[in-house]
């Protein structure tokens, strides 16, 4: 998979995340009808597919999950730029996200649930992204 | 600290033995995307992987490594008989 490609998969991936939240969100603040529904099966449908085509199909998953000895020098060089990377801009989103959360108010116990799940969904995941959005050949 | 990019030979060496990257790969311990790296000069190795490159191919870390653009072998042979004097 290309470079371009792999960011455009990324970039899917983490709309699919927001689409979910907004559509759950929504179908909170309205009754939970079908269109709700919908919306939160077919963005999840397309976060599996770009998680499938991000992290499995390229390797990076694994190689992130891997343990030190099975990887190679520049392996570990790698991933261990993308964890720290990963981790400011984990920080950062999630002081944001807080942040939100506790000026605007009004959320509920399930959208906050969903929230969290999000946040450690981001948390797994930031580091593989980081590398399929910063390595030229996977 | 940023360090200096490291010129090598690994690409030529490799084609002249007749081998794939995923057998170099395997002879010297890594993945073989980290040949293409190496190849592209876009890694530098560790000394330790230097060393396990170099005897792989049987060859002095100079002759594989430079820390400035490397001629053809060639012309490199040329340059060092000329000054043996032959």
């Amino acid at each position: 998979m290309s470079a371009i490609n792999r960011k455009i998969w990324v970039l899917i991936n983490y709309i699919s995340l927001g689409m979910l939240l907004f559509a759950f969100y929504s179908g909170e603040l309205a009754e939970r009808s079908a269109m709700v529904y919908a919306a939160i099966a077919f963005a999840f449908i397309i976060g599996l597919i770009s998680f499938i085509m991000v992290h499995i199909r390229t390797g990076l998953w694994k190689m992130v999950h891997s343990k030190v000895d099975k990887l190679d020098e520049r392996q570990i060089q790698v991933t261990h730029g993308a964890l720290r990377h990963s981790y400011s801009i984990f920080t950062i989103l999630a002081l944001v996200i807080l942040l939100i959360i506790a000026l605007a108010g009004g959320y509920d116990d399930a959208n906050l649930i969903m929230i969290f799940a999000s946040l450690l969904y981001l948390a797994h995941t930031l580091p593989s992204s980081v590398l399929a959005w910063t390595e030229k050949v996977v | 600290m940023n360090s200096r990019k490291l010129y090598n030979r690994i690409s030529v060496l490799r084609e002249e033995r007749g081998i794939s990257r995923k057998e170099l790969a395997d002879r010297i311990g890594v993945n073989f995307q980290t040949v293409g790296y190496l190849e592209r000069e876009e890694y530098n190795p560790s000394l330790d992987l230097a060393f396990r490159i170099c005897e792989y191919f049987g060859l002095p870390i100079e002759m594989v490594f430079s820390t400035e653009p490397m001629k053809p072998l060639s012309q490199e042979i040329l340059e060092q008989r000329k000054k043996m004097g032959g």
